[in-house]
């Protein structure tokens, strides 16, 4: 144990090279596993954090909501069909919106989601305020709050100039990854009137659907779709994982985990082979002088577990440093459930690929001593 | 130099973790640049393919085609600005297609370019009701003479063509008349529909001898700052998350390289310790540092450019195999070049950590009187 570390003292910048390697990489691992959930919850936050059990989609949408459109005769059928318990609109769309006075007055593309009823679609994850009462209200996304979009700041729809207040913020609820505004449906069909003197009155862009007491979601949704092709019902969370984009998200992403994830226990593996390798003549005259075999895992181990240790402690510090930022729109926080997985997944591949160094010091023959050779030589 | 090569020839088994590493550090900068070229190429194609200069946009439509409208008035002021040679409306519409032959739920992603000039790679735009798909429609099954039936109200547009590299953040364009276009958005998207003669937005070409950036400054003057004129490459670069996810990926690139750097510098200053000795004796009948930090050097680069190559196949069968439409990979050899030349070089920048340490093996310790 005391050579173990002695060691370590003594060799500060190999020992130290493999620490800052493995730090760098566990930083860029939860990096991009902050990055990853950052991207979905910027992505599709609002749907998944929305009242509604059951939306509705047209098919033609491709479950977008800006892409989907019901026509009067569809929302007739899901309302007379009695599948819900009850029936609301939902219209969303992307416009161009002058923050209020807390932020620096330049406009940015927001996505605005109006909902007839707040148990059909309003925001469920409220931080602070209350929910829009009156036409020209919203609430915002609470990361959105410091670029003009807090309580009682007063954002404009351009073109057109239509004033909302806004009067709550909500956790995780952007959409597209912009800032995202609930409001009334009357506000939203006065933005996009702002925004288009030419178009007509909207049609919904979904509905959203209350499933009857003692019905599952999911069967709501199977009876809607059963009532026309042209209807695509999802559960909440079906619609928040089947947007566009995600499952390639997260298939990306998932390519890039593991080959990062092969890499630290390889690195630390070769690095105490090859350390092992070395020392071969002198943990040989170890064993001849009585040191029991145990005694050297030992020390590799308290090795492995000083550069595994200290090089998830430094990625881990590298990470929550800038877990608490913006990158492009995407709000990242420190995941502490990724960081214990992590850190689980790396320290058992690093312990596992010590253990091709353990085998090579159980393989040393003390009598190799008597003849000056060291094993592996 | 010929003793670090004989070593690699003769020793492949001391090198093999090294270069397992390396070449998965290889395959992770190929993976990920080109999964940035993927996500470029899918969302920017379209604007990259405009035949123009510049693209004109409503100010405050952020740059988006959906948000912007340039009424005939403001048109008739960008064609009077001194360098404007000529100006083709365009407008889009997000829509799913349907194909006759495929179920009612069995749509394809599509944004219909309503355009009044063609883009790069066509001669002219078809006739109203017909369209030139973006040839990745064509790994769905689209080929000449497919009917597609167009958003909600099924309009049809038939192919009669196709166009490369012509995607829209994802969505792989169908280029036709303005006339089909306003039709298209009128019938299934009421609410975004354009007064006549009101396009989205302008492509604008230079004339000869002019300034892009000038004309754009003339142009966005010329109607009042009601416009925001870019150059195509900037109209591009402005689409929703390209800027971020280039940012993003190039970071973690950079990171990447950072710890292939790192990899290397531990593999070879443990090599430097171990052979410490014998660096001593070649020192002692005359070899010079240069000569076996060299060496190093050489096998250092050696290694790599096998790892890149390795790693460039499974980068190349990793792009094969992943099916179209799921993750949008795009391994080009201009991609597997950058990312060999990123290894090459962290190769020796990693390596020169171990200089300092061959500098201070001492000659005299191949006779025993050094330390």
């Amino acid at each position: 144990m005391f050579l173990a570390l002695k060691e370590l003292q003594r060799a500060k910048v190999r020992f130290g090279l493999l620490i800052a390697a493995v730090a760098l990489l566990v930083f860029l691992i939860l990096f991009q596993q902050s990055l990853q959930n950052g991207l979905l919850s910027s992505f599709v936050g609002a749907i998944r954090n929305q009242s509604a059990e059951v939306l509705v989609y047209r098919t033609d949408g491709r479950r977008v909501l800006q892409g989907s459109v019901i026509s009067p005769e569809l929302e007739a059928l899901v309302r007379d069909s009695g599948a819900a318990a009850a029936v609301g609109r939902i219209g969303q769309g992307t416009f161009t919106v002058t923050p209020g006075a807390s932020g620096d007055g330049v406009p940015v593309e927001t996505s605005i989601l109006g909902y007839e009823s707040a148990e059909l679609g309003g925001p469920t994850t409220l931080v602070s305020g209350r929910l829009p009462e009156a036409p020209d209200e919203a609430v915002a996304s609470d990361v959105d709050a410091e670029l003009g979009f807090a309580v009682g700041d007063v954002v404009t729809v351009e073109p057109g100039g239509l004033a909302i207040e806004i009067v709550g913020l909500a956790s995780d609820v952007q959409l597209n990854v912009t800032p995202t505004l609930f409001t009334s449906y009357d506000t939203y069909l006065a933005a996009v009137a702002s925004r288009n003197p030419d178009a007509g009155t909207p049609l919904p862009n979904v509905l959203a659907l209350q499933a009857p007491e003692g019905v599952p979601p999911a069967e709501v949704a199977t009876a809607v779709n059963a009532l026309s092709d042209e209807l695509d019902a999802l559960t909440r969370s079906q619609a928040a994982d089947e947007t566009p984009g995600v499952a390639q998200v997260r298939q990306s992403f998932q390519v890039i985990f593991l080959l990062y994830g092969f890499v630290v226990p390889l690195v630390t593996g070769l690095f105490f082979l090859i350390i092992t390798f070395q020392k071969a003549s002198a943990l040989t005259l170890l064993r001849a002088i009585g040191a029991p075999a145990n005694k050297l895992i030992g020390s590799l181990l308290v090795q492995v577990a000083v550069v595994l240790g200290g090089g998830l402690l430094l990625g881990i510090g590298l990470y929550a440093l800038i877990a608490r930022g913006r990158l492009g729109g995407i709000n990242l926080r420190f995941e502490t459930t990724a960081v214990l997985v992590w850190v689980a997944l790396l320290s058992i591949g690093g312990l596992i690929s010590s253990l091709f160094s353990a085998r090579r010091v159980l393989a040393l023959d003390p009598y190799a001593a008597t003849t000056g050779a060291g094993v592996g030589s | 130099m010929m003793l670090a090569l004989r070593e690699l020839r003769r020793r492949p088994g001391r090198f093999s973790a090294a270069g397992l590493i390396l070449i998965l550090i290889a395959l992770l900068l190929m993976f990920l640049g080109g999964l940035l070229d993927g996500l470029l190429r899918s969302s920017t194609g379209a604007v990259r393919a405009l035949d123009g200069d510049l693209v004109v946009y409503t100010a405050s439509a952020e740059d988006s085609f959906l948000r912007s409208r340039i009424e005939p008035a403001q048109r008739q002021a960008i064609e009077a600005v001194d360098g404007v040679d000529t100006s083709a409306g365009i407008g889009v519409a997000q829509l799913g297609a349907r194909r006759t032959d495929r179920g009612p739920r069995d749509l394809l992603d599509v944004v219909v370019f309503g355009a009044e000039a063609p883009p790069k790679g066509l001669d002219a735009i078809p006739a109203d009701g017909e369209a030139v798909a973006d040839s990745s429609l064509r790994e769905q099954g689209v080929s000449e003479g497919t009917v597609l039936l167009i958003g909600p109200a099924r309009s049809e547009l038939t192919v009669v063509g196709f166009v490369d590299d012509t995607q829209y953040l994802g969505q792989a364009a169908l280029w036709t008349t303005p006339a089909s276009w306003r039709e298209i958005l009128q019938t299934n998207r009421p609410d975004q529909q354009l007064g006549a003669d009101v396009f989205q937005s302008l492509v604008v070409r230079v004339a000869d001898g002019a300034s892009a950036t000038d004309v754009a400054a003339a142009i966005d003057a010329a109607t009042g700052g009601a416009t925001a004129t870019l150059t195509v490459e900037a109209a591009a670069n402005g689409l929703p998350g390209v800027e971020s996810q280039r940012t993003t990926f190039n970071q973690i690139i950079g990171v990447t390289v950072g710890i292939a750097v790192v990899v290397v510098a531990l593999f070879f200053a443990l090599l430097t310790v171990e052979r410490a000795a014998l660096y001593g004796v070649l020192k002692a009948v005359g070899a010079r540092s240069g000569t076996l930090f060299g060496g190093l050097v050489l096998q250092a680069l050696v290694l790599s450019a096998v790892a890149c190559v390795v790693a460039g196949a499974a980068a190349l069968a990793l792009d094969a195999a992943i099916p179209p439409g799921s993750i949008p990979l795009r391994i080009t050899g201009a991609r597997l070049g950058q990312s060999s030349v990123f290894l090459l070089v962290a190769a020796i920048i990693g390596c020169a950590f171990s200089l300092r340490r061959l500098l201070r093996v001492d000659p005299a310790s191949a006779i025993g009187s050094g330390s």
